[in-house]
């Protein structure tokens, strides 16, 4: 089944309000594609355009090969799953995954056929008698992914499923989501804004901000390489030393950052000496510094937080305004950090990342 | 309950306040209803007559309304007439009801809130004397319908039921569309977007989503249209021809030109146990109960 969705030259505007700047898309068939980005970014805009809710102002959705453009969205190969899941609570848990079958004429007894296999699938088995009221948050979720899946979708849209979920089952729930993904090779394409969801569950993720897309990457690649500021403080946590371009030496950089002293990192994006760029370093490269190091700076503790596995560090610079972050090794500094201790940190050229500033001008335009 | 109302208000004031609601319970409810039943098994006397022989329990009255041809088809096409008000108020307050809830901005719901409020600052009477003149033989809408070619020959709206079933479509409309636009407004439109998504129609949305949903707004509004409706006096008196009378025309006349409460008061109570019955079957047939209704 060729169930690929292209994104052709897709904007769209309300009045004077830009949502989505053009973009061009492609998600492959049977992909887990994710739109990661903060509220209003345009990713929940973009899901509608995908599945007919909206006309986009311009451009033109293709699913499997096909255009979507005179297509309605009661006729579309999509099926979505609700923010609020939108289940029908004056039908059963089994008319609500028959809808829509019902409303394609199949008979009473196959779609109850139909019915029972996906409560199979979703780990349901039997409960097609229930009232949706019946049911628990984790259960409902399981019927509007059933649901959805009935009408034997080409692309199954996702709007923030599990948000609604407390924390174990939302993370219970992302395996199963994975899971019934592998099983149905169906493509999903799901919106979020918890870059953990989009991170365990993807193939591909698109990071947007204010209505553009900032890179469309596996989160392996987003995580390690982000292209710019907006990804590398979005996607992980991460350190940003504020700095100017010195010089550019083929893939690396190095950076002036005042006071505190020139680092070399790798070059993530477009640089330009005398630039203003960000420097970032995450909380896990940073560690106790060595003769070889080429990074060091030194800095005092200020908090020691025990997270069981690892601790995190809150440390200063004395000539940088923001906390530096530390991820350490229970037993790394002899397991003996206090509040007040110095340490000297170091990090590796190969995990230091240099972008540019982020033009404040484009996101005041927005 | 009686505990919570005098923590809250002191003795004296609680006890005033259950007088009060027991006084216009029975005084003024349920004592007149009770005269009035009481009457409807009475012959008409004079005076000189109470307490004598004559003066029993009888179903005379009744017996007159049974074997009247003439006043029991009025009975039962009044029964008729007003299911069908019903149905036509229902049938046109529907859409205004879904575009108010569902599809209008803030702005458009205070607009047409206020159109169709302000025909009710005027008096009923009057409202449907305008109706009169509108639909009459040689009035406007005539003369707009011969204009636009829609007819060559103006129609006699007020000769038949015709006059009086928009006179109370009109007169009703309100009753059908709050209740609806109520049940309507707290449906999620998620809902609806999902039925559409799963590939329903609008038909099928409406009929298996928003009707099912706004099912006591629809209930609520039926019950009182049709209750407006079999009691309205001024619409038929005035927009109907003698072939479209109303029960409630016989009634007047019984009491008022015929000076005979009695037999005013049994017609009344057959046309009063008639709503109990139109309230108890909707319910039944909506599944719905009292308390739905109140909401």
């Amino acid at each position: 089944m060729d169930s690929r969705v292209h994104l052709d030259n897709i904007s769209m505007k309300f009045g004077d309000f830009t949502a989505v700047h053009p973009l061009d898309l492609d998600i492959q068939s049977g992909e887990f594609f994710s739109f990661l980005g903060p509220s209003g970014c345009g990713k929940t805009t973009l899901l509608n355009i995908v599945s007919g809710f909206l006309q986009p102002t311009t451009g033109a959705v293709n699913i499997g090969n096909e255009p979507m453009a005179a297509v309605p969205a009661n006729k579309r190969p999509t099926s979505m799953i609700f923010q609020n899941l939108a289940l029908f609570p004056l039908m059963s848990v089994a008319e609500n995954i028959e809808f829509g079958l019902e409303v394609r004429g199949v008979s009473k007894a196959e779609r109850r056929k139909v019915s029972d296999r996906l409560l199979e699938l979703v780990d349901l088995p039997g409960s097609g008698q229930y009232r949706i009221d019946d049911l628990s948050g984790g259960q409902k979720q399981r019927v509007a992914i059933a649901r959805a899946l009935a009408v034997e979708p080409k692309v199954l849209l996702l709007d923030e499923p599990l948000s609604a979920l407390d924390l174990k089952l939302r993370q219970h729930m992302r395996t199963e989501l994975k899971e019934i993904q592998r099983r149905t090779e169906i493509t999903f394409i799901y919106i979020t804004h918890d870059q953990g969801e989009a991170l365990t569950m993807s193939d591909r993720v698109a990071v947007m901000s204010a209505g553009r897309l900032q890179q469309v990457d596996t989160p392996v690649e987003l995580y390690r390489r982000p292209k710019t500021a907006f990804v590398a403080e979005f996607v992980g946590e991460n350190n940003r030393l504020p700095g100017k371009v010195v010089s550019v030496e083929g893939e690396q950089v190095v950076v002036d950052c005042g006071d505190a002293g020139q680092f070399r990192g790798q070059v993530g994006a477009r640089l330009e000496p005398g630039q203003p760029c960000g420097l970032y370093v995450r909380p896990e490269s940073l560690q106790a510094a060595t003769d070889q190091d080429v990074n060091r700076m030194d800095v005092s503790v200020e908090a020691v937080n025990f997270e069981g596995a690892h601790l995190t560090l809150e440390t200063r610079h004395p000539h940088l305004s923001s906390m530096i972050h530390v991820q350490a090794d229970q037993r790394a500094y002899g397991g003996q950090v206090e509040q007040g201790a110095s340490l000297s940190l170091g990090f590796q050229v190969g995990e230091t990342i240099v972008l540019p500033e982020d033009r404040p001008a484009e996101a005041a335009h927005d | 309950m009686i505990k919570q109302l005098t923590a809250r208000f002191g003795g004296p004031m609680t006890l005033v306040v259950l007088l009060l609601l027991w006084f216009w319970l029975i005084v003024l409810v349920l004592l007149p209803q009770l005269i009035m039943i009481d009457y409807s098994f009475k012959p008409n006397l004079i005076p000189d007559q109470y307490g004598g022989p004559q003066d029993v329990y009888t179903l005379g009255n009744y017996q007159t309304l049974i074997n009247n041809d003439i006043h029991r088809t009025i009975f039962f096409k009044t029964i008729w007439s007003s299911i069908l008000v019903t149905t036509l108020t229902l049938m046109v307050s529907y859409p205004v009801a879904y575009f108010l809830a569902q599809l209008a901005t803030a702005k458009q719901v205070m607009l047409i809130a206020l159109l169709l409020v302000i025909p009710y600052w005027i008096n009923e009477i009057l409202r449907t004397f305008s109706w009169y003149l509108i639909l009459s033989f040689q009035g406007p809408l005539n003369a707009l319908l011969l204009g636009l070619g829609f007819i060559d020959r103006p129609i006699r709206f007020l000769s038949g039921d015709g006059g009086v079933l928009i006179g109370m479509v009109y007169a009703y409309i309100l009753f059908m569309v709050f209740p609806l636009y109520n049940a309507i407004e707290s449906l999620d439109n998620n809902q609806v977007r999902a039925a559409r998504n799963l590939g329903a129609g609008l038909i099928r949305i409406h009929w298996r989503i928003v009707i099912p949903h706004a099912k006591p707004g629809i209930a609520t509004g039926c019950i009182m249209v049709f209750m407006l409706a079999a009691g309205s006096y001024a619409v038929p008196a005035l927009l109907g021809s003698p072939g479209s009378r109303w029960f409630t025309q016989i009634i007047y006349n019984w009491f008022f030109e015929g000076g005979d409460w009695n037999m005013g008061a049994a017609y009344a109570f057959v046309l009063l146990i008639l709503c109990i019955g139109f309230i108890a079957t909707v319910m039944k047939v909506f599944r719905i109960g009292l308390g739905d209704i109140g909401k």
